[in-house]
């Protein structure tokens, strides 16, 4: 691994600096640090594999994998690189199989990774063959840790990694399992985009609120997200998991609002039907938007439901996989009314469209300028939950953890 | 209007693909029936049978919605699109209207950027007579190009 040669701003808090955006060393060190390293990482609704043999693959961290029901009640995630000669041999987004082949010389796995076959291994008519002392069972596909929590499956590629629930953490097991309760969930539908920004500005993204009741006319004008509503920006106690809670208000013009010259009042919606919000889950708040670090945005917005997984691509660009879903017993009125909704998010979204500009945008402007920092001070430099979204400090937990698990 | 003949149809297409190459999107809105379904969708999504779309709209209001957000909400770099419709094909007729079919290969350039395919799709159409005019009662954008160069920001 290449040692990293830079320096952290001395405004530890307050600062971030633009090289963690763009510096290729710093990047590996992320993977293996950080993707590869204790983290659990999204990959997968339990629903889009329901009977043995379903499989679908994707990828963590740069490294494809293979998430296949191997059992009535088990899940294996094994990585899409044969243990002969490393071929990516499912190229298939999705499918049904009775075990993983590999085309190139035919070695065989059984759906949970253990090599069952390899051709010709004791030779053609006494000659060739493998060594005396090739032993398939030491020549599986690599494995990863997986956990199936309410309806999500999740893996990770270390040892070290605590259980789901830990890693969460007490506070985010609630938030959690406020929308993955334990009900069936079912896949609406999918969105992918590719956006040409660092990783990690999706998750600041998802961590800061105080964009999003600017940038973001839409949410602003129809009060789905604005700064005069009840709100609260939390961090778990390591930092690296965020969510941003709020309350949808009205179009209506107030002291805040006044001031907003992102605010529009005139604008009415020709078919509102876009905007038919129930509420669905317990208490007031309407938007429970959670970061789970290092590899999924979990969106409750309105009635919209999505996991949002990032697939890093370089140190300039992140794959974005939305997965838009249902609970299993919703209504056909309840399924329409969460797809009409999804008109506000994905790569054409009216609001999400605007991230990816906006990331887009980012990295265009700091790419050039390792040495500059960026500003993270809004609510002061302090680490710790708050009642409000005019603060920045989802992105200073995030640093302060990333830091320590990169030894920087 | 009685029947749509292929003349007919070629028409309303270069005069769908003008209007939106020319972002008149206040006048897009019009191509469409008051109660018209559009989706641009995902092959993935399409090929499942689920509906979910990047677009979605069940209305000619819900289209004006989308030229509002367009015009007034949405913050997006500048750029323009070029839409190349492929060779026309009538599928089947419904009463007056008729289903058509066509590829769609949308170019996106933004400043100082090379050109790039945004969309590379199959359009599946109902054409239907509509107060004087034709007008489209569903228009189904199915794309193979399913991860997205970052944003899709005009409609196809």
């Amino acid at each position: 691994m290449n040692k990293i040669s830079r320096t952290w701003p001395s405004d530890a808090a307050g600062r971030v600096p633009y090289w963690v955006y763009s510096d290729p060393d710093v990047y590996a060190a992320e993977l293996e640090r950080i993707w590869y390293g204790p983290h659990w990482l999204y990959c997968a609704l339990e629903a889009e594999i329901p009977e043995v043999g379903d499989f679908k693959t994707t990828t963590l961290g740069e490294r494809p994998v293979i998430v296949v029901r191997s059992g009535p009640d088990e899940i294996s995630v094994v990585e899409n690189r044969c243990a002969h000669r490393g071929v990516k041999f499912c190229q298939a987004r999705k499918g049904h199989v009775k075990d993983l082949l590999c085309p190139y010389h035919q070695w065989n796995y059984s759906l949970r990774g253990d090599l069952q076959g390899a051709p010709f291994r004791r030779g053609v008519r006494g000659q060739g063959g493998m060594p005396s002392d090739f032993d398939p069972k030491n020549h599986g596909l690599r494995k990863l840790r997986v956990e199936v929590v309410n309806g999500l499956v999740w893996a990770t590629f270390s040892d070290a990694t605590p259980t789901f629930r830990e890693y969460l953490g007490e506070r985010f097991w609630q938030h959690y399992t406020r929308v993955y309760d334990g009900r069936k969930l079912a896949v609406l539908g999918y969105n992918r985009q590719h956006i040409p920004g660092n990783w990690k500005l999706m998750q600041e993204n998802i961590k800061d609120p105080y964009h999003a009741s600017l940038l973001h006319v839409f949410f602003v004008t129809f009060g789905l997200f604005r700064a005069d509503q009840k709100s609260a920006t939390e961090i778990d106690a390591t930092g690296r998991h965020g969510i941003l809670i709020s309350r949808k208000g009205d179009q209506e013009t107030n002291d805040v609002t006044a001031g907003m010259r992102n605010f529009k009042s005139d604008i009415r919606l020709a078919d509102p039907r876009i905007m038919d919000v129930v509420r669905e889950f317990p208490g007031e708040d309407t938007v429970g938007m959670i970061t789970v670090f290092p590899s999924v945005v979990l969106q409750q917005q309105i009635n919209s439901l999505t996991t949002r997984q990032i697939v890093p691509t370089g140190p300039d660009g992140f794959d974005f996989h939305w997965t838009h879903w249902c609970y299993a017993d919703d209504t056909p009125e309840m399924r329409l009314r969460r797809t009409r909704q999804a008109n506000l998010f994905g790569p054409a979204g009216f609001v999400s469209a605007d991230d990816g500009e906006i990331i887009e945008m980012s990295q265009q402007g700091f790419s050039h300028a390792p040495d500059e920092d960026a500003l993270v001070m809004m609510g002061g430099r302090e680490i710790e939950s708050v009642d409000h979204m005019v603060t920045e400090v989802g992105i200073r937990g995030m640093y302060r953890y990333w830091r320590e698990a990169m030894g920087l | 209007m009685n029947t749509i003949d292929r003349d007919a149809l070629r028409d309303f297409y270069d005069d769908y693909y003008n209007t939106l190459d020319d972002v008149r999107l206040e006048e897009w809105p019009g191509f469409f029936t008051d109660d018209c379904i559009y989706r641009v969708i995902p092959r993935e999504n399409f090929e499942a049978g689920y509906t979910l779309s990047t677009i979605y709209a069940e209305s000619r209001g819900m289209l004006v919605d989308r030229v509002m957000g367009l015009t007034r909400t949405q913050m997006y770099a500048p750029r323009y699109y070029r839409r190349f419709p492929g060779p026309l094909r009538i599928v089947g007729r419904e009463g007056d209207g008729v289903r058509a079919r066509h590829n769609l290969l949308v170019v996106q350039t933004l400043i100082d950027k090379q050109s790039e395919i945004v969309l590379s799709a199959v359009c599946h159409d109902l054409v239907v007579p509509d107060d004087g005019r034709m007008r489209l009662r569903e228009r189904i954008v199915v794309f193979d190009s399913e991860m997205i160069s970052n944003s899709l920001i005009y409609p196809a």
